[in-house]
């Protein structure tokens, strides 16, 4: 009964079409769409105009030289070619500091540096800018200090070295950079798990909504007059479904992982997590079974499940939650499979597994469960 | 013209009257448009970063110098805060352990650590990290120096908050001659999405649409309807006006809703349902074609929703246009999607004018004339098959 129930659903072109066709599609068209993100910070070049001879403007300029995590190429020029540059394109950040910056900081008066963003410097930039805060901080603190002292009425030889004494006790805060294990997929990566795992909610859709099929077609008295039982024919359904996703969920994720150069990991441990994830979904299909009296009934409900469930469980785009947000999407099996599959190409093997797994797992037995409980809307009457 | 309207009437009260559809129109674009808005709206370059560690002076501080650089700050355990940066929920996690800050509070060297998350955003969460540092330990040098002149703490803060108030610190003036920074200033948090995701349902209900011409022609409704006084012109123009009215009430919906819920703007409102009206046209031609072309409902629905979909990503309405690659964005512009999306930019951003956004409405009129065309000459031949 499977193999004819398989034989007929791969005539049908439709399963070919949800199951392979127009995953692929989007994930080609989403994976375009994205380019490629690095993680890494890109080198940037910084045109920086600064007065002559100004101790303060000398400082800041020393300090975007040397950034650590961020290769900056500094080009001192003046302040009509440091906009320029930027509109050119040869450099991604103008830094303008005024005339008089050491004075205008020490008498408290403002003074306002210039920042120019050029196109697509956006994390870079961003970097450049959390820097200039801190060392305008700095300065400011010093400046700041000294005004602090004349105002608390200490004597005058005391406020000169308020400023540097402000900097000299500031207390080392030292930052050491901690490794963290790295559980995610590459954008790209997550796009290909995200869009599996929403068609795989499709795809085992074609077996078990046949059972809904066959009651509409009065197909179904006619099995169930057969020299078997009962449970065998729903046995047969859910076995289509099962090998329909397991089949499509491979060759999506193969694929995808062809196509756009992303690792999953072990093939064990990916193995387990489809299989895991097909229970899930497949066991979903009997909850819809029960509640649609037609079968048009049960498509528009697998569709709605199937898009809610993509779209929260990261499909389209990824979703950042924490708290309970966080946790009621981490119970969706389609953001377990792609949580699952980040741990596995981050190197995690069948042992690191267990929460996904379970989730997963945890989510089709509630769901037999369910299919049992809800009332059969379907029977004939 | 009764005739037309008659059967186009028809056709939106069988549309609204199916249930699930219910959902599909009314409910998921808005939730879609909920979803994106709260992902992208607002400013979402700056870094979130989970903090580790029981209260202390040392942790107030930092979290507070955090926020003012407008890093968004939450808190956890070592475990949890672990889990987080390596499914990358977090940029960092910044761990300020009791030595630390009892360190802080006796005056010592404090040692924090930072955990980078591995993605795009974490390199900045780093810097933001050692920025607030920065600013924690210039905060304290400023009330040692003045303690160490002779005042005592409470003076020395009293100093420092009446000096602040004359002083005025040096800052930082941006100015971003970024084109997609720019594209996108002054868009309501909404807004973006909110385009988008008309573009998409539209098109997305109409093609998905298309199954109910295939059963009406099963059922043999058209032949029916034929076999009254109207002509075959008349039956083919109330199915095609039918496809347009829902394709146009499923815009307008979302249009209306959206300015309601989500305050967003749709620039000029005459002009902004003019676009749509020319892409429903558009997708109301897409529909018949697929109606009249195949003859399984459920391949045809099937169709209707992957093309929606892959038109959709492929035309700016999941990733916003402005930041594809510049050869994609011409392949772009081989969907209907990309021309409204461009008139409804040149609208919401740039308080396009009808002239201006002339060469989009040609475009997508075109679009709808070649498609409508196409799909009455295609239902004309079908009406001739057995199903």
């Amino acid at each position: 009964m499977t193999v004819s129930d398989l034989r007929q659903r791969l005539r049908d072109r439709s399963v070919l079409l949800y199951g392979l066709v127009v995953p692929l599609a989007l994930m080609v068209v989403f994976d375009l769409t994205l380019g490629d993100q690095e993680v890494e910070l890109e080198p940037l070049t910084v045109a920086v105009a600064a007065p002559e001879g100004d101790v303060l403007a000398d400082a800041v300029v020393t300090v975007l030289g040397d950034l650590g995590d961020l290769d900056v190429t500094v080009e001192e020029v003046s302040a009509d070619a440091a906009s320029a540059r930027v509109a050119d394109g040869e450099a991604g950040l103008a830094v303008i500091v005024p005339a008089g910056f050491t004075d205008a900081v020490t008498a408290g008066e403002g003074p306002v540096v210039e920042v120019v963003e050029g196109d697509g410097t956006g994390l870079e930039g961003d970097v450049v800018l959390s820097v200039l805060d801190a060392v305008l901080d700095q300065l400011a603190a010093g400046a700041l200090t000294a005004a602090a002292g004349a105002e608390a009425g200490l004597p005058a030889e005391v406020v000169a070295s308020l400023g540097q004494a402000a900097l000299a006790s500031a207390p080392v805060l030292t930052l050491e950079e901690g490794e963290a294990a790295n559980e995610q997929l590459s954008a790209s990566g997550a796009l290909v798990a995200g869009q599996a795992g929403l068609f795989l909610l499709f795809t085992v859709g074609f077996g078990v909504l046949g059972l809904v099929a066959e009651r509409e077609t009065g197909t179904m008295p006619r099995l169930r007059s057969m020299p078997m039982r009962p449970g065998l024919i729903v046995a047969a359904k859910a076995l289509v479904s099962y090998l329909l996703g397991v089949g499509a969920t491979a060759v999506l994720l193969t694929a995808g992982s062809v196509l756009f150069d992303v690792s999953f990991g072990s093939p064990v441990a990916v193995a387990a997590l489809v299989l895991a994830a097909v229970a899930a979904a497949t066991s979903l299909m009997f909850v819809i079974a029960r509640v649609a009296r037609t079968a048009e009934q049960a498509n528009a409900v697998q569709s709605i499940f199937a898009l809610v469930l993509g779209l929260t469980g990261g499909a389209f785009f990824p979703l950042s939650a924490t708290g309970l947000a966080g946790q009621l999407l981490d119970v969706n099996p389609v953001a377990a499979l792609t949580r699952g599959l980040g741990i596995t190409s981050g190197g995690g093997g069948l042992a690191d597994l267990g929460v996904p797994v379970l989730t997963m797992l945890g989510f089709a037995v509630v769901c037999v469960v369910l299919a049992r409980l809800v009332p059969d809307r379907g029977e004939a009457r | 013209m009764r005739a037309p309207l008659t059967i186009a009437g028809v056709e939106l009260r069988r549309f609204l009257r199916d249930r699930s559809n219910i959902f599909f129109v009314f409910l998921f674009p808005l939730l879609l448009v909920l979803i994106l808005g709260a992902q992208f709206g607002g400013d979402g370059t700056q870094g979130r970063v989970v903090v580790v560690g029981d209260a202390s002076s040392l942790r107030t501080e930092l979290v507070a110098a955090l926020e003012d650089d407008g890093v968004t700050v939450t808190s956890a355990g070592a475990d949890e805060a672990t889990e987080q940066v390596a499914r990358g929920r977090v940029d960092a996690a910044l761990v300020v352990p009791a030595s630390a800050a009892a360190a802080f509070d006796d005056g010592a060297e404090v040692t924090l650590e930072v955990v980078p998350a591995a993605q795009q955003g974490a390199r900045l969460a780093v810097q933001q990290v050692r920025t607030a540092a920065a600013a924690v330990a210039t905060g304290q040098g400023q009330v040692r120096a003045l303690t160490q002149a002779g005042l005592d703490e409470a003076a020395a803060q009293d100093a420092l908050a009446a000096a602040s108030t004359e002083m005025a610190p040096p800052t930082l003036a941006v100015v971003d001659v970024d084109e997609v920074a720019q594209e996108f200033a002054g868009l309501g948090q909404f807004d973006l999405g909110a385009a988008g995701q008309t573009l998409l349902f539209v098109f997305l209900i109409s093609a998905a649409g298309s199954a109910t011409l295939i059963q009406s022609r099963r059922l043999g409704v058209m032949n029916r309807v034929l076999a009254a006084p109207v002509s075959t012109g008349q039956a083919l123009a109330g199915q095609a006006l039918g496809r347009f009215v829902i394709a146009l009430f499923q815009g307008a919906y979302i249009m209306l809703t959206t300015a309601l819920l989500f305050d967003v703007d749709w620039g000029n409102i005459a002009l902004s349902l003019l676009v749509l009206a020319a892409f429903a046209a558009v997708a109301a031609g897409a529909a018949m074609v697929i109606g009249a072309v195949m003859d399984n409902d459920g391949a045809a629905s099937g169709l209707g929703v992957g093309l929606g979909l892959v038109l959709a990503a492929l035309g700016g309405c999941m990733v916003p246009l402005e930041v594809f690659p510049d050869t994609l964005q011409t392949i772009a512009h081989v969907t209907p999607h990309a021309w409204a999306y461009d008139a409804f930019a040149l609208i919401q951003r740039h308080d396009g004018t009808l002239a201006e956004i002339a060469p989009q409405l040609g475009v997508l009129a075109a679009m709808a004339l070649a498609l409508l065309a196409l799909g009455t000459w295609a239902l004309r031949r079908s009406m001739a098959r057995a199903l």
